[in-house]
C-alpha cells in the first residue's frame, strides 16, 4: 500500500513536472486564512496533477502592498493573489499590471458573479469599465466593548453617541490607568480606515470623504467637523490616548471599548475567552443629533482577488479561482474558521449560511452590518492621502497642536494638493 | 628578456586575481545599483516597463516638496541632538577608560554590545520600557504623578530617538577616542605639569588639540549616520508624530515601496549622499588640524 501511495505521489509530480503548468498563488499573512487555504490547494492538486497551484502567504513585510511590489519588481511576483485592497488595485491597473477579469473571461466572469450573487458588489469595485478584482470578504467596523464592565457602571446598553460616551468617561477614565475607549488607531496610513474614515461614515449616513469625480476631499463639512470635535474633545480630556502598551486595553480594562473587525473575534476568543464572552458589539458611535433608529454607515475593509497579467496560464488560474469561489461550501468553511463575513449577496437568505447567523451571534452582528458597510474611496494615491490625513488630522487632534477646525482646513488643503 | 616578460605577466595575473575578485565584488553590488541610481533619478519609472527620461524634473519636484523639506530640518534637528550628546558622552567614556586601570577590556567590551546589538530587537525594547504604560514612565509616575511622553511628543520623539542611538555608539566612538588619547605621549603632561599647567589646561591645551584626528573620525561617522538613520524611528515611531521623526531613508523607502516612485526614491538618494558629503567636507574643514605626536 506504502508502494503504491508513493508511486501515485511520484506519478503526480512527475505529471506536474512535464506538463509544467504551475500557477503561482499567494494569499494573505494570517493562520487563520492559512487554515482555510491549505486543505484546499492540498485538494486541487491531488485533483489536478497538470495544474499544480503552488501556494505560499504574502512575505513578512510591513505592508503586503509592499512584499508583492518588491516581488514583482525582482520578477518573483504571483499569478494570482487575495489580500488586495481597492487603493493598491488601482494602482496596479493604473500600471496595466492587472487581468480584467470580465474582458478575459466574459461569460464565465458573469457566471461566477451570479452564483455567489455579487452583482451589487462588484459594482463598488469597478474601475472605470473595468472589472480587476473578484471580492472576497467585506468587514464592516464595528464597536466592540466590554458589557461587564459596562453594566457595572450602569449602562444597560451600548452608549451610542459622543455624549454617552462622554457620560461614560467622565465615570470610568483615570488616566493613565484606564481611559474610555480607543479612538484613534496609531500613524500607519491604514489605520485610518479604522478610525477616521469609519467615524466619517457613521456621522455622515455613508457620505463620501471623497468626491472622486471632482478629484478634491470634501470631509471638512459638518459631519467631519463633528467627528474631530469628538476626537478633539477626548483627547483633550484625556480620555483617550495614543499610547496603549503591549496589553490588549479590553482584556486588562485600560479602555472598555474600540473599533475592530470581524478579524480579530477568533483571536480573541483563543486569547482572552473572559473578554470574548463579555463583549458588546454595536454600531459606530454618533453625534447627538443623530436621529436614533437611523441604520448607522460603517466603513467596509475589503479584500478582493486579482489576477496579474504576467500569469502564463491565466485560463487554468481563473479554473482554479471558480473552483474554489462556485462552491458555497467553502464560504461556509470560511465564516467557521475566519468570522469574515465572505463577499456574496445571499448572506442572510442561503440556507447553508443560517447555521452560523444563528449559532454565533458575534458573526451575526457583523453580517447584519454587512449591507450598511461603505468601501474607500478607489483612488489611486490612497496612501499618500491617508498619511496626509495622520499628519494633518489625527495628529494634531491627538496631541492637541490644532482645533478641530484648523485640522479639517489643512488636512483637506494638503489632501487636495496631492489630488489635484 | 623572454624569463623577464613571463615573470611581469605572471605578476600581473596574479595581480588580477587578487584584485579582481573585489573589483567583481564591486561591480555587481557597487557599481550597477549606482549606475542604475543614476538612470533612475533622471527617469520616471513605476517598476514596471522601462524608465522615461525626464531631464530634472524629479530635482525641481524635490525643491518644492515639503515633506523633504521637513525630512530635511528633522536632519538638522536630530545632529544638533545627537552630535553634541554623542561626543560628550563618547569623550567621558575614553577619559574614563583611561582611568581605568583593572577591567578595561571588561568595560570596553560591555558598551560594545550596544553597538553590536540588533537595530530591531532593542528598537522594540525600548519602545517597550518607555511607552506610556511602560516601566520607565510607572516610576514617574509612582514619584511625579505625571508621565513623559518619549515617543508620542512632536518633539521629544526626535530627542528620545537621539538618546537611543547615542547610546548605541558611545562604546564605539568613545574606543575610537580612547586610542587617540593612548598616542598622546605622556611627557608632554609631565612637562606641563612642570610648567604648572593644571588638569583644565592640560585638557584644553594638550588633550584636545592632540586627540584631534580620532574626534574628526568620530564627527564624520556620526554626521554620515545622522543621515543614514532608519531602523530606529522605522520600528518605534513610523516617522511620526506630525513627521517630526520621519528621516531620508524612511522617505527613500516609503517613497520607493509604498508610493511606487522608486525614481524619485533615486533622487532623494542621490541628494541625501551629497548633503551628507558636503557637511563632511565641511566639517573637515573647519575641525581638522594637522597633528604631529612625534
Amino acid at each position: 500500500m506504502k508502494r503504491l501511495v508513493a508511486f501515485a505521489v511520484m506519478w503526480v509530480l512527475i505529471v506536474g513536472l512535464v506538463m509544467g503548468v504551475t500557477i503561482k498563488f499567494w494569499t494573505a499573512p494570517n493562520p487563520l486564512q492559512e487554515e482555510f487555504w491549505k486543505p484546499l490547494v492540498e485538494e486541487w492538486n491531488a485533483k489536478h496533477p497538470d495544474i499544480q497551484i503552488e501556494w505560499r502567504t504574502i512575505p513578512a513585510a510591513r505592508s503586503s502592498e509592499e512584499a508583492i511590489l518588491t516581488a514583482i519588481a525582482a520578477g518573483e511576483g504571483p499569478d494570482i493573489c487575495t489580500n488586495i485592497f481597492s487603493g493598491f488595485a488601482a494602482q496596479l491597473a493604473e500600471q496595466d499590471q492587472l487581468v480584467d477579469f470580465a474582458k478575459e473571461f466574459g461569460v464565465d466572469f458573469w457566471i461566477l458573479v451570479g452564483a455567489r450573487r455579487m452583482e451589487n458588489i462588484v459594482e463598488g469595485w469597478k474601475l472605470g469599465d473595468h472589472y480587476y478584482v473578484i471580492p472576497i470578504y467585506a468587514n464592516p467596523m464595528v464597536l466592540r466593548r466590554r458589557q461587564d464592565k459596562l453594566q457595572e457602571l450602569g449602562f444597560n446598553r451600548p452608549p451610542r453617541t459622543y455624549g454617552e460616551i462622554y457620560e461614560l468617561a467622565k465615570k470610568y477614565a483615570n488616566p493613565p490607568e484606564r481611559f474610555a475607549m480607543i479612538v484613534l488607531k496609531g500613524r500607519n496610513w491604514w489605520d485610518r480606515w479604522f478610525d477616521f474614515i469609519s467615524f466619517y461614515y457613521a456621522a455622515s449616513g455613508g457620505k463620501p470623504y471623497i468626491d472622486t469625480a471632482a478629484g478634491k476631499a470634501v470631509f471638512n463639512n459638518e459631519y467631519g467637523k463633528k467627528v474631530a470635535e469628538f476626537i478633539y474633545t477626548m483627547f483633550k480630556n484625556k480620555w483617550t490616548t495614543s499610547d496603549w502598551g503591549k496589553v490588549f486595553p479590553l482584556a486588562n480594562g485600560k479602555a472598555l471599548g474600540s473599533l475592530m473587525g470581524p478579524w480579530s473575534l477568533n483571536w480573541a476568543k483563543e486569547n482572552y475567552p473572559e473578554v470574548y464572552n463579555n463583549l458588546w458589539i454595536s454600531p459606530l458611535p454618533v453625534p447627538d443629533d443623530y436621529p436614533e433608529g437611523k441604520p448607522v454607515k460603517t466603513f467596509a475593509d475589503t479584500k478582493g482577488l486579482v489576477m496579474f497579467k504576467s500569469c502564463k496560464y491565466k485560463e487554468e488560474a481563473f479554473e482554479f479561482i471558480k473552483w474554489v469561489f462556485m462552491n458555497p461550501v467553502n464560504d461556509a468553511r470560511w465564516i467557521e474558521i475566519t468570522k469574515m463575513p465572505p463577499a456574496r449577496g445571499d448572506l442572510a437568505t442561503n440556507p447553508l449560511f443560517a447555521k452560523y447567523m444563528e449559532e454565533d451571534p458575534y458573526f451575526a452582528a457583523y453580517a447584519r452590518e454587512v449591507g450598511n458597510a461603505v468601501p474607500p474611496a478607489l483612488i489611486t494615491n490612497t496612501i499618500d492621502v491617508q498619511e496626509a490625513m495622520t499628519t494633518f488630522l489625527t495628529e494634531p487632534l491627538m496631541y492637541l497642536k490644532a482645533t478641530p477646525d484648523e485640522a479639517l482646513e489643512k488636512a483637506v488643503k494638503e489632501i487636495n494638493k496631492l489630488l489635484w | 628578456m623572454i624569463t623577464r616578460r613571463r615573470l611581469k605577466l605572471r605578476e600581473t595575473l596574479l595581480g588580477w586575481q587578487f584584485s579582481g575578485i573585489y573589483l567583481l565584488y564591486a561591480a555587481i553590488f557597487w557599481g550597477y545599483p549606482f549606475v542604475w541610481m543614476l538612470i533612475l533619478a533622471f527617469s520616471k519609472w513605476n517598476y514596471f516597463g522601462s524608465p522615461r527620461f525626464i531631464g530634472f524634473r524629479n530635482f525641481t519636484h524635490m525643491m518644492q516638496d515639503s515633506i523633504f523639506w521637513r525630512v530635511f530640518l528633522n536632519t538638522m534637528n536630530f545632529m544638533a541632538y545627537f552630535i553634541p550628546m554623542v561626543i560628550t558622552a563618547a569623550f567621558l567614556f575614553a577619559l574614563a577608560l583611561m582611568k581605568v586601570r583593572i577591567f578595561r577590556t571588561f568595560f570596553t567590551l560591555s558598551f560594545l554590545v550596544a553597538y553590536v546589538s540588533s537595530g530591531v530587537g532593542y528598537s522594540i525594547l525600548f519602545s517597550n520600557l518607555f511607552s506610556e504604560t511602560g516601566p520607565v514612565n510607572n516610576l514617574i509616575y509612582k514619584f511625579t504623578g505625571k508621565t513623559i511622553p518619549w515617543f508620542s511628543d512632536p518633539q521629544l520623539a526626535l530627542f528620545s530617538i537621539a538618546l537611543m542611538v547615542t547610546w548605541k555608539f558611545v562604546g564605539y566612538y568613545g574606543l575610537i577616542l580612547f586610542a587617540g588619547l593612548q598616542a598622546i605621549p605622556k611627557s608632554l603632561y609631565e612637562a606641563a605639569e612642570l610648567d604648572g599647567a593644571n588638569n583644565w589646561v592640560k585638557f584644553w591645551k594638550i588633550t584636545l588639540p592632540l586627540v584631534n584626528p580620532a574626534l574628526t573620525t568620530v564627527l564624520v561617522f556620526a554626521i554620515n549616520l545622522t543621515f543614514g538613520i532608519f531602523t530606529e524611528p522605522y520600528m518605534i515611531t513610523g516617522g511620526g508624530p506630525m513627521r517630526r521623526t520621519l528621516t531620508f531613508m524612511m522617505y527613500m523607502y516609503t517613497t520607493a515601496f509604498q508610493r511606487m516612485k522608486p525614481s524619485y526614491a533615486s533622487t532623494l538618494a542621490i541628494a541625501t549622499g551629497l548633503m551628507s558629503y558636503g557637511l563632511v567636507v565641511l566639517v573637515r574643514k573647519l575641525i581638522e588640524r594637522e597633528v604631529s605626536l612625534t
